[in-house]
């Protein structure tokens, strides 16, 4: 064994006792059915917990707290995945798409003012999707006016998942209208409790409201809020965006073939109401078989991804065949759950917080898996970028 | 055999869809929905204008016909009432209504409804049921309670048949809805200066449901005809009905949901509801996977005989 194999099998180890040992018992149960206050202290408090072992923020660069080999933040995320641990659902954008976007283009004083804010626990919304805006992102119509020493903001954004808890919004808008599309937006990072904003929840078909409606009325954003140079915000959201691509598409693999697939084998293997199990019957377990083998391709197309990215040898269309072949996976896999759970599975709607998105409510998880194959850039939008970038085949012509 | 419906079926389905959508068209369902206890007021006064009550299913082509075009329409407007059980009512027996279960938990879409039911096996066990009160608000239910079954007899066959095939009727109006609002939406929605309707790649995707649904179509309209000829196979011919209106519902919602976006999962998009009350039919009395365990289990070694069944005994032999 070599030496860097020996440190790896050592840090498993560590991560393995720290799982064992740290991993709140019945978590599931008792985060099955909780209100927002439950689930929101629940997300902070885990948040800290894995703050103090170095393991919230493994990504970042070691002045902020990170700093972690990539080798080992890939046994990290293999380790919580196969001991079932809650996901940082809450901090998401904030320790993947703001700090991604703060240290690609930020200033030293915006670091310094929201990296160890975000470490303590300041959540963060991405405001970018409006009502005319979704996959044609560079049609976003939000203004930005400037203002003596701020900018004023007018406009509307749609789909901002969570942003009822949100400190802080990840803001594109237009602040030179005449200038072409992609040309004329600038990126603000913008203050939630500022005057003038107007959240509303949008409901959807399981009954939650997770995405909202932000109505931004005259809100006034410091100048220094700016990211980048004015105007050049599309190539700054460029960052935010690349963010969801390496390490959080392998966590999100693992989660799938661990704790997902292995909830996928026991509801299989639960006696229906005449005593049968669906396991055996062989159609099922064909399926089990074939899904299984999806889930390995794709767990090893995303160690694979994440190594590319170190390595610096990434392609252009690598992150959008890692998220098309998850999306459509995930959707397939959630698809069969509800099905073998039957009916009883359609009324179940309470499905375990700071879950992955197979959380084992199969029909819940179901309508959740279409949050992968429409937002982040729909399926079409990724089939797109493999076919242009990926397989060099001709742009589809304008206005045909 | 002649399975086009007649031009007054279709007529009749027509004037169906216009008074459904005067009755309040999407609203309804909506309604329902937030007052459970008012779904039958909404409905059943504009089953009765239309003559729903008079149709004998059981009767002539034409009634036949007639009952399938009107499951049709209340299909489109996922009209908040079992309307295809209530046109399958049994013959003799008196009741309002038919429903066809299996398993050992037998359920039907008929919460809250002051109605007396007939409950039949696919293998033609007749029960009277009562309809349990429900568990869940229609939110989560989709007005599926359970039922409590009393067994009275085995002469249930045709019933079965017809149980099975009309709410397939009902399954395809939804699809019929699903394709239009995808349609509608794509040809309307916008994105990089023209409308997604303009990208081959969206046209492909509802051209393939669109495939699926008029395949589902014909399917229909053979079972209707298989029922009213009494054929033997007829059981058989509603289940392949059965099993292919599942699979193009799969088909169809996917995409109508994949290109619709985010809002089709929303209370404001038609879809989002359309789809949600979708669920009974395709799940009730088995999902896909069960359905087609059955029909597999019933064929045997044989084939659906089919539209060219004949044809193909000339060719073999």
């Amino acid at each position: 064994m070599t030496a860097t194999a020996t440190g790896l099998t050592a840090f498993r180890a560590h991560v393995r006792d720290w799982c064992r040992t740290h991993i709140p018992v019945g978590w599931r149960e008792a985060q099955t059915g909780v209100g927002e206050e439950e689930f929101v202290a629940f997300q902070k408090a885990w948040f800290q917990e894995l703050r103090r072992a170095g393991f919230a923020v493994p990504h970042w660069p070691a002045e902020w707290g990170g700093g972690m080999p990539v080798a080992e933040q890939i046994v990290l995320y293999q380790e919580l995945a196969a001991h079932d641990a809650p996901r940082l659902v809450l901090a998401f954008v904030a320790i993947h798409h703001a700090a991604a976007t703060l240290l690609a283009a930020g200033t030293d004083e915006q670091r310094r003012r929201h990296l160890p804010a975000i470490l303590d626990g300041e959540i963060w919304v991405q405001g970018f999707s409006e009502p005319g805006a979704g996959s044609d992102l560079a049609a976003l119509r939000t203004t930005a006016r400037r203002e003596r020493g701020a900018y004023v903001v007018n406009g509307q954004k749609l789909w901002a998942s969570g942003a009822a808890h949100a400190d802080w919004c990840l803001l594109l808008a237009r602040t030179d209208p005449k200038a072409p599309k992609r040309r004329g937006i600038s990126y603000f990072l913008l203050d939630m409790r500022t005057p003038g904003i107007d959240v509303r929840p949008i409901r959807q078909a399981t009954g939650e409201s997770h995405f909202c409606e932000v109505f931004l009325n005259d809100v006034e954003v410091p100048a220094a809020n700016l990211v980048g140079p004015a105007n050049e915000g599309w190539r700054v959201a460029q960052e935010t965006l690349g963010a969801e691509r390496g390490m959080t598409m392998l966590e999100l693999a693992e989660r799938l073939g661990n704790a997902g697939f292995r909830r996928l084998v026991e509801l299989c293997s639960r006696p229906g109401p005449g005593g049968a199990r669906p396991i055996g019957d062989s159609p099922v377990a064909d399926r089990l078989a074939a899904l299984e083998t999806e889930v390995t391709g794709l767990r090893a197309l995303c160690r694979d991804l994440v190594e590319r990215h170190e390595a610096g040898t990434v392609g252009r269309a690598d992150a959008s065949i890692v998220k098309l072949y998850y999306s459509e996976l995930l959707q397939r896999m959630t698809d069969f759950g509800t099905e073998v759970a039957g009916l009883a599975a359609h009324t179940e709607l309470r499905k375990p917080l700071s879950s992955s998105w197979e959380s084992g409510a199969w029909a819940l998880d179901f309508i959740g898996s279409w949050e992968w194959t429409i937002p982040g850039g729909t399926s079409e939008i990724q089939r797109t970028i493999i076919a242009e970038r990926g397989l060099g085949l001709p742009r589809e012509p304008k206005g045909a | 055999m002649n399975i086009e419906l007649s031009e007054e079926a279709a007529e009749y389905g027509r004037q169906a869809l216009e008074a459904f959508k005067a009755a309040g068209g999407d609203g309804l369902v909506q309604q329902a929905e937030a007052e459970p206890g008012h779904r039958a007021e909404q409905v059943a006064p504009v089953l009765a204008e239309l003559g729903a009550w008079d149709l004998d299913a059981r009767g002539d082509a034409d009634e036949l016909e007639a009952a399938a075009a009107l499951c049709r329409s209340a299909g489109y407007w996922a009209v908040p009432y079992p309307v295809a059980e209530r046109l399958a009512r049994p013959a003799d027996l008196g009741t309002d209504g038919l429903v066809v279960v299996a398993g050992t938990a037998p359920a039907g879409a008929v919460a809250g409804l002051d109605l007396r039911w007939t409950a039949v096996t696919p293998d033609g066990r007749r029960a009277t049921a009562a309809a349990l009160p429900p568990a869940a608000p229609p939110r989560e239910s989709a007005f599926v309670t359970g039922l409590a079954l009393t067994p009275l007899d085995e002469a249930g066959a045709a019933d079965a048949a017809l149980g099975l095939v009309l709410p397939c009727w009902t399954l395809l109006g939804m699809l019929d809805r699903a394709i239009d609002l995808a349609r509608e939406h794509v040809l309307v929605r916008e994105q990089f200066g023209r409308p997604l309707a303009q990208f081959q790649g969206v046209q492909f995707q509802l051209t393939d449901a669109e495939v699926e649904r008029s395949g589902l179509e014909m399917m229909a309209r053979y079972a209707l005809w298989s029922g009213q000829a009494n054929l033997p196979e007829a059981l058989d011919d509603a289940l392949a009905l059965r099993l292919a209106a599942l699979e193009a519902a799969e088909t169809v919602f996917r995409v109508a949901h994949q290109l619709h976006g985010a809002i089709g999962f929303c209370d404001e998009s038609p879809l989002s509801w359309i789809s949600r009350y979708s669920q009974p039919v395709r799940r009730l009395p088995l999902g896909l996977s069960a359905t087609r365990d059955l029909l597999a289990r019933r064929l045997g070694r044989h084939a659906l005989t089919g539209r060219y069944g004949d044809v193909a005994e000339r060719v073999t032999s």
